[in-house]
C-alpha cells in the first residue's frame, strides 16, 4: 500500500495560442501509491483533463507543450523519455479511460476487433486465446452476453455499454495505474452506480491505482482516498478525502461542498459560487480565486499564496492559513 | 456453404496472403517459364477481384442489415441505379464481350462504311461493268450490327474492345492516384506541423502543374504507350483526392478514439492504418467513382488529338477516325461518342448516389 508508483513534481503544461499563453496546468505535484485512488476535483476548464493527458504526454503539440515538471514512473521520467519507452508504458503500465465513450471507440470496427487487437498488441496472445481473454474481461466489467457483444459495432451499444468496453480495453493489459477522465459524466445515474462498482472492485481486487478525474464530489466521497482540488490550473487544496470533505480549508473547496444539495434540508435554491473561473490568458497576480472569494483580504490581490501544511498530509494554498 | 463463407471471411487476411502468393507464383511461372499464356495485367485483375471479394463483397454479405440499408438509400436515387447498372453492363461487356465479337482489327474494304442495322445510306460505288460511279443504297447488315468504319472494321467489336481499354485506364489510373492520395493525405493530417506544410505545398505545386502538357511531353519522349499514359495520369491525378482526404483525416485525428488508442499505446503507423485509413474509405470510394470518368475522358482526349496508343482501339481513337468521315459515315463518330457520354454520366450518377448514401446527414 505504501509503494509510490507515480510521482509527479511541478507539472506545467502551457498552450501557446495566438492570443497568448494559456497556463492550463501550472505546478501540479502529487504522489500515487499502489492501490490508492487519487481524485482530481474542480470546475470545468480548471486543468484536470490536461493534467491527466500530460501524464501520458498526449497533449497536441503545437499548441500545447509541457514546459516543466517530472512524471516519474518506475525510474522513467515520462516527460523526457523516448517515444518508444513511452509507448511501452501507455496502455501496459498506465491506461486511460476517456470522458466521452461515444467517440472513444472506432466506429468502423466491431467491439471484439478492438478489444482483441489491444490484447494481441500488448500481450502477444494468439487470436483464439485473445478472444477468450477479451470475453472474460468484458464479463468482468459487467457486459451482459459478452460473447455476442463481441460482434457488435460501437453504434449498436448504449453509452454505458461503450463505457464498459472502454474500461475492458484499458484493463486488457492489467495496467498498474488507471486514469479515468470523468468516466461517469456521460452516463445516467443508474449506470453511474454500476460503473462506480466496477472501479471499486478493480481497486480492491486488482490493487490498481486510480487517478479519478471528476467534478462530482459524491464520486470523490465514494471512491477517493486522497484528493487534489484544482482551480485555474493550480492545486489549491490537497489531502485525504475525509479531511477535505470534513474540514475543508480553502474557500473554494468550502464553496464546492456548499454547492452539494443536502437532502435533509429543504431549500428552494441551490447555492453556487458566484462568478466564473478566470480566463487563463494573462492571469492577474495574486490568488486566482480572490475575485470570487467571500473571505478575500487586501493581500490576496497582490501576492500569490504559498502552500502551507494545515495537518498531516493536508496542504492548502491560501493566505488564511 | 454459409459456414465456409464465414470461415473464409473471419480469416480473410490469411486467405488474402495465401491467394495472392499463389497467384503471384502462377503468374511468375506463366511469365517466365510457360511463356505468357495470359497477359500480366490479367493476374492483376484477378488479384483485384480477390481483394474486392474479401474486403468488399464479404462484409456486405456478412452484414446484410447494413447492406440493405445502403442499398435502400442508393435505390431512392434512380439515376444512381441506372449508373450502377450501366457500369456493371460495361464491365461484363469488357470482360467477356471480345470473345463473342468479330476481330476489331480485321480490315475488309468490301464492307467499308456499312451503316448500323436498320439504317440505309446512299453510297457512290465504282461500277466496273458500266465503267463509272453509280449511287447505290447500302443497308445495314446483321453481321455488322453497328456498322463498319472506312476500313471495313466492325464497329461493335471496336466499341467492345474500346470499353476494355477505357475501363482499364480509368480503373488503374484512379487506383494509383487514390493510393497515393490517401497515403499522402492521411500522413499529412496525422503528422501535422511542418511535414503537413511541406506535403500540402507539394500538392499545390502538383495541382498547378499543367498535367496535359506533361502528358504530351512524356508521350513525345517515350512514344504513345497505354501503360505510360496510365502511369502519368495516376501519378499526377492524386492531388485533389489528397486534399479532400487530408481534411477528413484532420477531423478524425482529433476524435477521441484516436487519442484513446494512442493512450493505450498504439504506434503511429497503427493509428494511420487501423484508425485513420479505414475511416476515410467511404470518402475514397466516392472520390474514385467521381474521378474515373475524368480519367476516361482524358485518355479519349489524348487519343483524339492523336497521342493515344495506336495499337489499342480505344473510344478516343475510333472517335478521331470517325470525325474525318463525319459527312459520309456519321455513326463511326457518334457511337463511341455516345459510349463515352453514357459511361461518364453513369459514373457521375453512381458517385453522387454513393455520396448521398454514405452521408448520414443527407436527409434521404
Amino acid at each position: 500500500m505504501d509503494i509510490t508508483l507515480l510521482k509527479v513534481t511541478n507539472l506545467r503544461t502551457y498552450f501557446f495560442t495566438r492570443r497568448g499563453v494559456v497556463k492550463a496546468v501550472d505546478g501540479v505535484s502529487f504522489e500515487l501509491k499502489r492501490g490508492e485512488c487519487l481524485c482530481l476535483v474542480g470546475e470545468s476548464g480548471c486543468g484536470k483533463t490536461v493534467t491527466a493527458l500530460s501524464l501520458l504526454r498526449l497533449i497536441d503539440s503545437p499548441p500545447g507543450r509541457i514546459v516543466a515538471g517530472e512524471v516519474r514512473y518506475d525510474r522513467l521520467d515520462l516527460i523526457t523519455c523516448t517515444q518508444e519507452e513511452l509507448r511501452r508504458v501507455r496502455g501496459k503500465e498506465i491506461a486511460m479511460i476517456f470522458q466521452d465513450s461515444q467517440s472513444a471507440l472506432n466506429p468502423v470496427f466491431t467491439i471484439g476487433d478492438q478489444v482483441i487487437e489491444q490484447i494481441k498488441l500488448h500481450l502477444g496472445s494468439e487470436e483464439r486465446e485473445a478472444r477468450r481473454q477479451a470475453i472474460s474481461l468484458m464479463t468482468e466489467v459487467g457486459m451482459p452476453d459478452a460473447e455476442r457483444a463481441m460482434d457488435y459495432y460501437p453504434h449498436h451499444l448504449s453509452g454505458g455499454m461503450k463505457q464498459r468496453v472502454m474500461i475492458a480495453m484499458s484493463l486488457s493489459c492489467d495496467p498498474k495505474v488507471l486514469i479515468a477522465d470523468e468516466p461517469t459524466t456521460a452516463v445516467d445515474v443508474t449506470i453511474k452506480a454500476q460503473i462506480m462498482d466496477i472501479f471499486r472492485i478493480l481497486k480492491e481486487k486488482r490493487q490498481m491505482s486510480l487517478i479519478f478525474i471528476t467534478h462530482d464530489l459524491s464520486v470523490v466521497a465514494e471512491i477517493g482516498d486522497r484528493a487534489i482540488v484544482m482551480y485555474a490550473g493550480k492545486p489549491c487544496e490537497t489531502g485525504t478525502v475525509t479531511e477535505i470533505l470534513k474540514h475543508p480549508r480553502h474557500p473554494y473547496t468550502i464553496g464546492l461542498i456548499n454547492c452539494l444539495p443536502d437532502a435533509s434540508v429543504t431549500t428552494t435554491r441551490l447555492t453556487s459560487i458566484p462568478g466564473t473561473p478566470p480566463d487563463l490568458i494573462g492571469l492577474p497576480p495574486g490568488c486566482l480565486f480572490q475575485p470570487r472569494c467571500p473571505q478575500a483580504m487586501p493581500i490576496c490581490a497582490g501576492k500569490e499564496p504559498q502552500e502551507s501544511v494545515v495537518s498531516e498530509g493536508h496542504t492548502v494554498r491560501c493566505h488564511l492559513y | 456453404m454459409d459456414r465456409l463463407v464465414s470461415k473464409v471471411g473471419k480469416n480473410r487476411n490469411l486467405v488474402l496472403v495465401l491467394a495472392i502468393s499463389l497467384l503471384g507464383f502462377v503468374g511468375l511461372l506463366d511469365i517466365f517459364v510457360v511463356d505468357k499464356v495470359f497477359a500480366p495485367i490479367v493476374y492483376f485483375y484477378i488479384a483485384f477481384g480477390i481483394v474486392l471479394l474479401l474486403y468488399g463483397v464479404y462484409p456486405l454479405y456478412n452484414n446484410r442489415r447494413l447492406t440493405r440499408y445502403y442499398l435502400d438509400r442508393t435505390k431512392r436515387n434512380r439515376l444512381a441505379i441506372f449508373g450502377l447498372a450501366f457500369i456493371l453492363f460495361l464491365i461484363l461487356l469488357a470482360v467477356i464481350g471480345p470473345f463473342f465479337t468479330l476481330d476489331p482489327t480485321a480490315v475488309s474494304f468490301e464492307e467499308k462504311n456499312l451503316p448500323p442495322l436498320g439504317f440505309t445510306i446512299e453510297q457512290s460505288v465504282y461500277d466496273a461493268e458500266a465503267g463509272k460511279l453509280v449511287t447505290v443504297s447500302v443497308p445495314g447488315t446483321i453481321r455488322h450490327l453497328l456498322g463498319t468504319d472506312n476500313k471495313g472494321r466492325d464497329m461493335l467489336a471496336m466499341l467492345v474492345s474500346g470499353a476494355r481499354v477505357s475501363l482499364q485506364v480509368g480503373l488503374l489510373a484512379t487506383l494509383i492516384a487514390l493510393i497515393l492520395g490517401t497515403i499522402i493525405g492521411v500522413i499529412s493530417a496525422y503528422l501535422g506541423g511542418w511535414a503537413d506544410n511541406i506535403l500540402m505545398r507539394f500538392t499545390d505545386i502538383m495541382m498547378t502543374f499543367p498535367f496535359f502538357l506533361l502528358l504530351v511531353f512524356i508521350i513525345f519522349i517515350f512514344g504513345p504507350n497505354l501503360a505510360i499514359i496510365v502511369l502519368v495520369i495516376g501519378l499526377t491525378g492524386w492531388t485533389g483526392a489528397a486534399r479532400l482526404i487530408r481534411s477528413e483525416a484532420l477531423s478524425l485525428r482529433s476524435r477521441e478514439f484516436v487519442l484513446a488508442s494512442k493512450g493505450l499505446g498504439a504506434s503511429g503507423s497503427r493509428l494511420i492504418f487501423a484508425h485513420l485509413i479505414p475511416n476515410v474509405i467511404s470518402l475514397v470510394i466516392v472520390i474514385a467513382t467521381l474521378s474515373i470518368p475524368g480519367v476516361i475522358l482524358a485518355e479519349a482526349a489524348l487519343s483524339f488529338i492523336g497521342l493515344g496508343d495506336p495499337t489499342v482501339p480505344s473510344w478516343g481513337t475510333v472517335l478521331k477516325a470517325g470525325q474525318q468521315t463525319l459527312d459520309t459515315a456519321w455513326w463511326v463518330a457518334v457511337e463511341p461518342g455516345l459510349m463515352l457520354f453514357l459511361t461518364v454520366l453513369a459514373f457521375n450518377f453512381l458517385g453522387d448516389g454513393l455520396r448521398d448514401a454514405f452521408d448520414p446527414k443527407s436527409g434521404l
